[in-house]
């Protein structure tokens, strides 16, 4: 085999062969290219925007709940996990399964209810931990001052576009009062103070009281429910998990988001698998797409493949001519295509991400879609490349040039 | 003698297999310039396809330079082209994407030869073949004579043993042929190149050394 040769064609046949078909091919490379990347992180960005709404709203990254035995975990070594290097906030809840009623007409005629989650928060503490106060859409969010006010998710609350409007309260408003009765039976009126919609279903079924509130309700001080944890990135959480233990909290539950989010997870896995299955097929496309291009070329020059062979050129050196192109189209795809991805659709979609129900999704481009996508590309154009070069070098010399 | 071939049959297959040659055998000696004539179907151009290993044939020996042939493998036919045999085809034969210069010294390359090396011979032989100032021409800027004489310059550049030629002038105008095959004559001449031509030109005649005549894949007379 001939390398010189080989490159010395290719290059000659890329310089000066028709424009316009250099053109088309090397379009066509890249629209397979940023095809690859675009599906690929698209997924990527929904599953990311399902994550992000069940730590942004729920779960935070990290979930201390009691032990098997116990109802409440104790505070008292809360504040050594602020100190664990990596953790940014934690917030502590209460949480208790209420009865939440509305009479609009106070005539005990038209009470709408239902069953919902209700937790307390310490007002700054929650802010640092969740974005819930960043998605009121009518009225305000707690004060730790607050001791009648609630603020309630759009599904309880109702007439706001929700899933689940047909078990809310049927459209209740900022400073209206619902009457809420607590596990332990204690009753209490509360003024609406806000209604809050995230991108999460079940957040959007909860509602918040202060932490002062329901320590009156439950009879209890310095215990809570569960105590979520924001670190500083997503997906290290593991790492933090031994920490958390070791600063006092042994016997309590204490896991990632990823491990509470069952639907999510199994959502993410098949997002994964439409985006692999959908990669797969823009793969063997793009490696179509090369193999017909290279044919196509093939058929065109079968006569000077004939002459190349005549005067001496072994076969490996046509096929690796012709490989060379192919790759060269493909590198060119991918430069043009990486660019047109980096400068032009991933600031778009930044400045416009999609409003999908699970979230706003965004392009999720990682080093690893590019570089599977890069592999993917090139693999294509060696096969799309190889095969009808192989094929079109193994005709005979007479047949090649004669026809 | 440079060419020897012994009792050469060549038979395509099919439902009705068609013997092209049949048994032929000749010898040529270095520095002869020969023609192979026939009527279309005599089975010339076939011959000479055997001659320059472009195709394998049933039965018989092609001895080149004292080298048995026939039992070549396909690498060994391919060094054996490139270093040996040179080819001028019926039309032009050039890639389109070579200039004259690049086309020449193709050759040189696959042979390994150092760069400053292929292109200092390649500039001598298109001066040999009157075509230093289209070095820089592509295919499709030269006419049908120049393209020609390129691939003449293309097929000697080697510095083969024996040139072949298959109707070299088949798609040439008059004056261009007659270019062609004084050039032919020229390098036969003044460098005792051997060459094998297959025309069907009676004119063509007045050029060479010797004509083998074929007839339904048999020799029937050599001579002028």
């Amino acid at each position: 085999m001939n390398i010189k040769a080989a490159f010395f064609l290719a290059y000659k046949t890329i310089v000066r062969g028709s424009k316009g078909t250099l053109i088309m091919t090397i379009l066509i490379m890249t629209l397979a290219y940023v095809n690859l990347i675009f599906i690929s992180s698209i997924f990527g960005g929904i599953v990311e925007a399902i994550n992000e709404q069940y730590i942004d709203n729920l779960y935070g990254n990290i979930v201390i709940t009691p032990a098997s035995d116990k109802i409440y975990i104790e505070n008292k070594q809360t504040s050594s996990i602020n100190h664990i290097p990596g953790i940014v906030a934690i917030s502590a809840h209460y949480i208790n399964d209420a009865l939440i009623s509305y009479d609009e007409y106070k005539d005990g005629n038209n009470i709408q209810q239902g069953k919902w989650k209700i937790k307390s928060v310490n007002v700054e503490d929650e802010k640092r931990v969740t974005a819930i106060s960043d998605s009121i859409i009518s009225g305000e969010y707690l004060d730790d001052k607050d001791r009648d006010k609630i603020v309630i998710g759009k599904e309880i609350a109702g007439g706001q576009g929700g899933d689940l409007d047909y078990l809310s309260l049927g459209g209740v408003l900022v400073g209206d009062t619902i009457d809420v009765k607590f596990s332990n039976n204690i009753k209490r009126t509360y003024t609406i103070k806000g209604i809050f919609s995230t991108k999460n279903n079940q957040a959007d079924q909860m509602a918040f009281i202060t932490r002062k509130e329901m320590e009156s309700i439950l009879g209890v001080h310095n215990l809570s429910s569960e105590i979520i944890i924001k670190t500083i990135e997503k997906g290290q959480e593991e790492q933090y998990i031994e920490s958390i233990r070791q600063s006092g909290f042994y016997d309590e539950e204490i896991r990632t988001w990823e491990q509470l989010t069952g639907f999510t997870s199994s959502a993410s896995k098949s997002f994964m698998m439409i985006s692999i299955i959908l990669g797969a097929i823009g793969t063997i496309v793009a490696g179509i797409t090369i193999f017909i291009i290279i044919f196509v070329s093939i058929v065109n020059k079968r006569r000077q493949i004939g002459i190349l062979k005549a005067i001496g050129m072994e076969e490996s050196t046509i096929i690796l001519s012709f490989i060379m192109q192919a790759v060269f189209y493909a590198i060119i795809g991918i430069l043009l295509g990486i660019s047109i991805i980096l400068f032009v659709i991933r600031p778009f979609f930044v400045d416009n991400p999609l409003d999908f129900p699970v979230g706003w999704v965004s392009l999720k481009i990682t080093f690893d879609i590019i570089k599977i996508s890069n592999i993917s590309l090139m693999i294509a154009a060696l096969i799309g490349g190889f095969i009808p070069a192989f094929r079109g070098t193994r005709e005979s010399i007479l047949d090649a040039i004669w026809g | 003698m440079i060419i020897e071939v012994k009792k050469l049959k060549k038979t395509y297959g099919g439902k009705i297999p068609t013997h092209v040659l049949k048994g032929v055998s000749f010898e040529v000696e270095k520095g002869e310039f020969i023609a192979l004539m026939g009527r279309s179907g005599s089975g010339k151009s076939t011959l000479l396809h055997q001659l320059g290993l472009l195709d394998s044939p049933s039965s018989g020996d092609i001895i080149i330079d004292g080298i048995s042939t026939i039992n070549f493998t396909q690498k060994q036919k391919n060094e054996f082209r490139l270093k040996k045999l040179g080819y001028v085809f019926q039309a032009y034969a050039l890639l389109p994407e070579l200039t004259a210069l690049e086309s020449i010294y193709l050759p040189l390359m696959l042979s390994g030869v150092p760069k400053s090396q292929y292109i200092k011979k390649a500039l001598e032989m298109l001066e040999k073949v009157g075509l230093s100032e289209r070095r820089n021409h592509l295919p499709k800027e030269m006419s049908g004579g120049e393209q020609q004489r390129v691939a003449i310059a293309r097929a000697l550049i080697n510095e083969p043993a024996i040139l072949f030629a298959d109707e070299p002038t088949a798609n040439l105008d008059s004056e261009s042929s007659e270019t062609v095959l004084k050039l032919f004559k020229k390098l036969n001449k003044e460098i005792g190149q051997t060459i094998i031509m297959v025309t069907h030109e009676p004119d063509d005649k007045k050029y060479v050394d010797r004509v083998i005549w074929l007839k339904d894949g048999t020799i029937t007379s050599e001579g002028i």
